[in-house]
C-alpha cells in the first residue's frame, strides 16, 4: 500500500486532454485552415475554446486531485499568478515562466499543465485582464507545463539546467507565437496587408503571419526568452532543489506498511 | 441599491451583451453601452482589490484600439474615399512580402479601423466590468460539484494570494536589515518558495484530517440563492441582446 | 477512549525508530500533555491518533492504535474526523477559505452534511468560542489568538470526542494563551472531550493536565501523572524546579499548590539584595517617538534610553506597538515624530556592511535570512559578506550548538538549531547592538537555556545592549535587566525586570506568583535569598 501520487492525466481525463487540446489548437490555427467566408470561425472558436477548457477542468476534477496535489497546486498557482503582473510594466519581464517550467519538471507534466492553466485563470480573475484571450492563454501556458515531459526524467545537474534553459527559450517563443496567432485576427482585422487572407493557400498566410510576428517578437518574445533563460540559468539549481525537497516531504507514493513486530534498532546517531 | 446579485448573473449578462454588440456592429451604441457599464461600476465600487479590473480592461481596450488604428493607417488595405493626409511611403526589403507602409490615408480607412477597434474594446470592457463587479470568493462559492476539486484549488489560491505579498515584504525587510540592500532574486525567492511549499504541505495534512476526499458528494453551507432580481436582470439583458442581434 | 498497543513507528526513508513499543490508554475526558525535546517524535505521536501517520505521510507501523474502538489501520484519517479533531502548529496554514464562517463549514461540506445541520453546528461553535462577532471577517485580519480559536472551532464542528493540539499557545501572548487554555479546560470538564496537547511552555499548561506522556531523547516513553513524570525529568517548568530547590515533599503543578507548601519560606524576612548601581553609557536614545500607519497610531510619544551592556525586554500584548518600536529602532523607517539614535547615529542611514556592524537583527521568522542549501554554505556566505576568515561563523555556531550537522539543509534543522544558525550569522557581523523579535517561539527549555547563556555572554563580554521583543515571561525573568512595557503605543512601565514583572499579575513569572509578595522572579533568586539568610 502506498500513499497517493501527484495528479496525472489518465484514462478519461487523458482523452479529454487530447480532444480539448485539439479543439483549442484549431482555435489558434484556424486562419490557415478554414475559409472564413463560410461561417464566422473567429467567433465560433471564441466560444469553443473556453468551453473546451471548462470540459477539461471538469474531467480533471476527479479523485486523482487529492489534498496534496490540490494544496501544492493552489499555492504554486497563487505564486505564479502573483508573479505575472510584474510583466505588464516592462515588456517581456515575466518571472512566471521559470517557476512554471521548474515546477512542472519536479511535479510532472500533468501537474504542470494544470498549473499553467489555473495560474492564467487565477491571474485573470484576480488582477483583471479577463477577456476573450484567457482560454487561449490558459491552454498555451498549460502546454508549456505539459511540454516539460520532453526532457528526459533522469537528467540531473548541469545537463538538466542546460536542457531547461533551452526549453525555456523555446517555451517563451512558443507562447509568443501562440499569443500572436490568437491575437492576429483581433489586432489586424481582415483588411490590412498583413492580415490573413480567407481561403488563401497556407504558404501565403504563413508568410503574412511571420511578418506580423517578427515585429512583436522583437518587442516581447526575445526579451521574454532571454529573461526566462537567465532566471533558469542563475537560480534554477536552488529552485529545483527547494521544489524537490517539498516533493520528498510531501511523501508521494510512500509505502504504508502494517507489521506485527519491528526489529528494534536503537538510535545510534 | 447595493443588493447582491448572484455572481453568475452579471457574467451571463456580459456574454449576452457581447454577442449583441458584435452582431449589431454599431460603434456608437457600443460606446453607449461602455458608458452605462462604467457608470454601474462606479456606483457599486466598494474598494475591493478586484475592482481595478475594469480600469485595466479599459486600458487594454484602448491599446487595441490604438494598435488597430495605427496599423490600419500604416499597412491597411486602402479604402478609397476622402483623403485626409498622406504618409510617406516606406519600402520594405524584398524578403518581407511586398508590403507598402504609408500612402494616402482616407477617412474611410480611419473610421473603419476605429469602428472595429471600438467593438473589440467594448467587448473587453464588458468582461472587465463583470470581473470588477463580482467577488472572486463568491464566484468560487458557486462552482458546481462536478468541478469541485478545481474550485477548491482556486479558492485556496485566492486566499493564499494576498498573503504572498505580505510574506515577500517581510522577507525583503529581514534581508535589508541584514545589510543586503540589493534586491537579489535568490535571497527572496528561496525563502518565499520554502515558506509557501511548507505551508501547502501543512494545508494538505489539515485537509485530510478534516475529512476532505472521503465523500464523493459534497453539500453547500450557504448556497447563494438565485433570486427574482437575477431572473429580471437576465430577462432584460436577453431582450436587449436579441434586439441587437436581429436588428 | 484511545488505546496504543505495542506501537512502533519507522519512516521508510530513515533507519531511526521514532517510537518503540509504546502502550498506553487514555480515558474519556482526560487532558494529557505530550512533552519531549524538539525532534523527539511528539508530532508523530499526535498524528498517529487520527491516522495521518501513516496514511498521509507513509510509514511502517507495528502495533495498533484504536480510538473509541476503531482501529486507525483500517480507515483513512478523514473518516475519523467525527472522532478526532486535530489542530496544527500554525493555524493559518490549515485554513482553506478566507471567511470565518465558511471555514467552520468546510469539514462538514466535504463530508456532505445536510445544510440545516451545518447551520446549527456553526452557530454552536461560534458561541462556544466567542467568535460570533467575527463571523464575516476575513481570516487574514484576525489576531493570533482569534485564529487559534477558529482552528479549534473548525475541528469542533465535527463534535469530535478527541481533540489533539500541537503547540497551540506558542505564538500567543500570555493573555491570549490563557483564553485558549481555558476554552480547552471547559471542553474537558463540561463536554468531556479528551484533549491531547503537545507544548514546550510547560508552565502554561501544567496545572490543567491530568497525565503526561514524556518522550525522551533516546526513544523511551513514560506515562504517568504530572507528579510522577516531573519528579525525575530534566525538562521541568519553574515551579517544579522551585519545589526541588526547596526540597518540598510534593511536586505541585499549580501556583496554588506550591504556595501552600511554601508558606513558611515566605513568612520569613530576608535581606534585600543590594542593587549595585550601574554607571554605563547610553547606547540607544529614543526621544518622543510617534508613528502611525493606515490611520492607526502605533507609537505615541515613546521615550526611553538603553545602556551599554543592558538586556532589555520589550513586552506587551500583540498590537501594542512592539514591532513598530523595534522597526523604528533598527531603522527600517524614520519615525514620523521624535528621533532615535543608536550610538549617536540615525539608524535609517545605515546600509550594507556598516549596518551589519552597527545593528544585528534576528527576525521573527529566522528562516527569512536563510537561502543557501547547507549550513556550511550559510556560514561561508556570512564569512564572505563580513570579510572574516573562513570558518569563523561556523565555529561560532559550533559553540552554540555543538552537535549540529553542517551538511543539513537549514530548513531541516530544529527550531533551536535554526535560531542558533541565524544568531551566528548575525553575530558574525560583530554588531554593536543586538535586536531580536520573538526569538523563543517553539524552543524547548534546553534550547532556551543555551540561547539565554549566549545572549548574556554577548552583553556582558562586549558591554553591548541586547533588545528583545518577547512574550516569554520566564525568559525575561531569567535574562533581562530591564523591561519596557508597551500598551496601545505608549510605554506604561519602564524599570528593572523585578519591578515591572512583579507589578503585573498577567505577566508575572511562576516563581513570582508563588512567592508573592516576596521580590523574587526566578528559582535562583529564591535560593540566593535563602542562602543569604543562613
Amino acid at each position: 500500500m502506498r500513499t497517493s501520487g501527484v495528479f496525472t492525466f489518465k484514462g478519461a481525463s487523458l482523452i479529454a486532454l487530447f480532444l480539448t487540446s485539439a479543439i483549442s489548437a484549431l482555435g489558434f490555427l484556424w486562419p490557415f485552415l478554414i475559409n472564413e467566408k463560410q461561417g464566422h470561425p473567429q467567433w465560433i472558436f471564441l466560444m469553443a475554446t473556453p468551453f473546451a477548457l471548462l470540459l477539461l477542468l471538469i474531467s480533471s476534477s476527479n479523485n486523482q486531485l487529492d489534498s496534496k496535489s490540490i494544496a501544492l497546486l493552489a499555492v504554486l498557482t497563487a505564486l505564479i499568478a502573483a508573479l505575472r503582473p510584474m510583466g505588464t510594466g516592462a515588456v517581456g519581464i515575466e518571472p512566471m515562466w521559470f517557476v512554471l517550467i521548474l515546477s512542472a519538471r519536479v511535479f510532472g507534466p500533468s501537474f504542470g499543465f494544470l498549473l499553467g492553466t489555473l495560474s492564467m485563470l487565477l491571474s485573470a480573475i484576480l488582477t483583471g485582464g479577463m477577456g476573450p484571450w484567457v482560454a487561449y492563454q490558459a491552454f498555451a501556458a498549460g502546454w508549456i507545463g505539459l511540454g516539460v515531459a520532453l526532457i528526459p526524467r533522469s537528467l540531473r545537474g548541469k545537463k538538466e539546467i542546460f536542457a531547461l534553459v533551452i526549453y525555456g527559450i523555446l517555451a517563451a517563443e512558443f507562447f509568443g507565437i501562440a499569443m500572436d496567432l490568437q491575437f492576429w485576427p483581433w489586432a489586424l482585422g481582415t483588411d490590412t496587408q498583413l492580415s490573413y487572407l480567407a481561403g488563401a493557400p497556407i504558404a501565403e498566410n504563413l508568410s503574412r503571419f511571420f511578418s506580423y510576428h517578427f515585429l512583436s517578437a522583437m518587442a516581447w518574445d526575445i526579451p521574454r526568452a532571454i529573461f526566462t533563460a537567465s532566471l533558469i540559468a542563475i537560480a534554477g539549481k536552488s529552485i529545483l532543489q527547494t521544489l524537490r525537497r517539498a516533493h520528498t516531504k510531501a511523501a508521494f507514493l510512500t509505502p504504508i506498511e502494517f507489521i506485527e513486530h519491528v526489529k528494534v534498532q536503537k538510535a545510534s546517531n | 441599491m447595493k443588493k447582491p446579485l448572484h455572481p453568475l448573473t452579471l457574467w451571463i449578462c456580459a456574454i449576452l451583451l457581447a454577442i449583441g454588440v458584435v452582431a449589431l456592429d454599431n460603434a456608437f451604441i457600443a460606446l453607449a453601452i461602455v458608458g452605462a457599464v462604467a457608470l454601474l461600476v462606479y456606483i457599486r465600487r466598494d474598494g475591493s482589490p478586484w475592482q481595478r479590473s475594469f480600469a485595466l480592461s479599459i486600458r487594454i481596450g484602448l491599446t487595441i484600439l490604438a494598435i488597430r488604428t495605427v496599423v490600419g493607417i500604416l499597412i491597411g488595405v486602402p479604402i478609397p474615399g476622402t483623403n485626409l493626409f498622406t504618409l510617406p511611403i516606406l519600402d520594405l526589403p524584398s524578403w518581407m512580402p511586398g508590403i507598402r507602409i504609408g500612402g494616402a490615408v482616407t477617412l474611410e480607412r480611419l473610421s473603419s479601423s476605429l469602428h472595429e477597434g471600438v467593438i473589440i474594446a467594448t467587448m473587453i470592457a464588458l468582461f472587465g466590468a463583470a470581473t470588477s463587479l463580482t467577488s472572486p470568493h463568491k464566484l468560487l462559492r458557486v462552482t458546481p460539484s462536478f468541478i469541485y476539486e478545481i474550485g477548491i484549488t482556486l479558492v485556496i489560491a485566492t486566499s493564499v494570494f494576498p498573503q504572498l505579498a505580505t510574506s515577500a515584504r517581510r522577507i525583503r525587510t529581514a534581508q535589508k536589515l541584514r545589510g543586503f540592500e540589493k534586491l537579489e532574486l535568490r535571497s527572496i525567492a528561496i525563502p518565499l518558495l520554502e515558506e509557501s511549499l511548507s505551508r501547502s504541505l501543512q494545508l494538505a495534512s489539515a485537509m485530510d484530517a478534516r475529512g476532505y476526499g472521503i465523500s464523493r458528494k459534497r453539500s453547500r453551507y450557504r448556497p447563494i440563492p438565485w433570486l427574482m432580481r437575477d431572473n429580471l436582470t437576465l430577462l432584460f439583458t436577453s431582450v436587449l441582446a436579441v434586439a441587437m442581434v436581429t436588428r | 477512549m484511545i488505546t496504543f498497543s505495542n506501537v512502533s513507528l519507522i519512516y521508510p526513508q530513515s533507519t531511526k525508530t521514532i517510537l518503540e513499543d509504546l502502550s498506553f490508554q487514555i480515558e474519556e475526558g482526560e487532558m494529557v500533555l505530550v512533552m519531549g525535546e524538539t525532534g523527539s517524535g511528539k508530532s508523530s505521536l499526535l498524528r498517529l491518533i487520527n491516522g495521518l501517520v501513516p496514511h498521509h505521510t507513509g510509514g511502517i507501523l507495528a502495533g495498533d492504535i484504536s480510538v473509541d474502538g476503531i482501529s486507525t489501520r483500517t480507515v483513512k484519517p478523514g473518516s475519523l474526523a467525527h472522532l478526532v479533531g486535530i489542530v496544527g502548529q500554525n493555524p493559518i496554514n490549515g485554513f482553506v477559505t478566507d471567511i470565518v464562517e465558511e471555514e467552520l463549514a468546510f469539514s462538514m461540506e466535504a463530508l456532505n452534511f445536510a445544510p440545516d445541520v451545518m447551520r446549527k453546528r456553526v452557530e454552536e461553535v461560534l458561541d462556544l468560542l466567542s467568535l460570533s462577532a467575527l463571523r464575516n471577517r476575513s481570516i487574514a485580519t484576525l489576531s493570533g489568538g482569534e485564529q487559534q480559536r477558529l482552528a479549534i472551532g473548525a475541528a469542533l464542528v465535527m463534535h469530535p470526542k478527541v481533540l489533539v493540539l500541537d503547540e497551540p499557545t506558542s505564538a500567543l501572548d500570555p493573555i491570549a494563551a490563557e483564553e485558549v487554555l481555558s476554552v480547552l479546560h471547559r471542553l474537558v470538564h463540561d463536554l468531556s472531550v479528551t484533549v491531547i496537547i503537545a507544548e514546550h511552555r510547560l508552565e502554561r499548561v501544567i496545572q490543567f493536565v491530568d497525565r503526561i506522556i514524556f518522550i525522551e531523547g533516546n526513544g523511551d516513553t513514560s506515562i504517568g501523572t504530572a507528579d510522577e513524570i516531573l519528579k525525575n525529568s530534566d525538562l521541568v517548568p519553574p515551579i517544579v524546579k522551585l519545589a526541588r530547590a526547596l526540597n518540598l515533599s510534593e511536586i505541585g503543578t499549580s501556583v496554588r499548590e506550591v504556595r501552600r507548601q511554601t508558606e513558611d519560606v515566605r513568612s520569613k524576612e530576608y535581606v534585600r539584595p543590594s542593587n549595585t548601581p550601574t554607571h554605563t553609557s547610553t547606547a540607544i536614545e529614543i526621544s518622543k517617538v510617534s508613528h502611525s500607519y493606515s490611520g492607526k497610531t502605533a507609537l505615541n510619544g515613546v521615550s526611553a534610553s538603553i545602556n551599554h551592556g543592558e538586556i532589555v525586554a520589550i513586552m506587551g500584548r500583540n498590537g501594542a506597538g512592539k514591532s513598530t518600536l523595534l522597526h523604528s529602532i533598527v531603522g527600517l523607517h524614520s519615525p514620523q515624530a521624535g528621533e532615535i539614535r543608536v550610538d549617536g547615529v540615525d539608524p535609517t542611514t545605515l546600509k550594507g556592511a556598516e549596518r551589519r556592524k552597527s545593528i544585528g537583527y534576528v527576525p521573527q521568522e529566522p528562516s527569512d535570512l536563510l537561502f543557501a542549501s547547507t549550513v556550511s554554505e550559510e556560514c561561508a556566505l556570512a564569512d564572505r559578506s563580513n570579510d572574516l576568515t573562513p570558518g569563523s561563523t561556523a565555529s561560532l555556531l559550533n559553540r552554540l550548538v555543538p552537535d549540529i550537522s553542517t551538511h543539513a539543509h537549514p530548513n531541516d534543522l530544529s527550531e533551536g538549531q535554526r535560531l542558533a544558525l541565524v544568531l551566528s550569522i548575525v553575530l558574525s557581523g560583530n554588531p554593536e547592538v543586538l535586536v531580536l523579535d520573538e526569538p523563543t517561539r517553539g524552543l524547548d527549555y534546553r534550547a532556551k537555556n543555551l540561547f539565554a547563556i549566549a545572549l548574556r555572554e554577548y552583553a556582558t563580554q562586549f558591554n553591548r545592549p541586547v533588545l528583545l521583543a518577547t512574550h516569554d515571561v520566564e525568559l525575561v525573568a531569567e535574562l533581562a535587566d530591564r523591561v519596557l512595557f508597551l500598551a496601545e503605543g505608549e510605554i506604561v512601565a519602564d524599570g528593572t525586570t523585578l519591578d515591572v514583572l512583579l507589578s503585573s499579575p498577567a505577566f508575572a513569572p511562576q516563581v513570582a506568583k508563588v512567592m508573592s509578595p516576596k521580590p523574587w522572579l526566578t528559582v535562583s533568586d529564591v535560593v540566593h535569598a535563602i542562602e543569604g539568610q543562613s
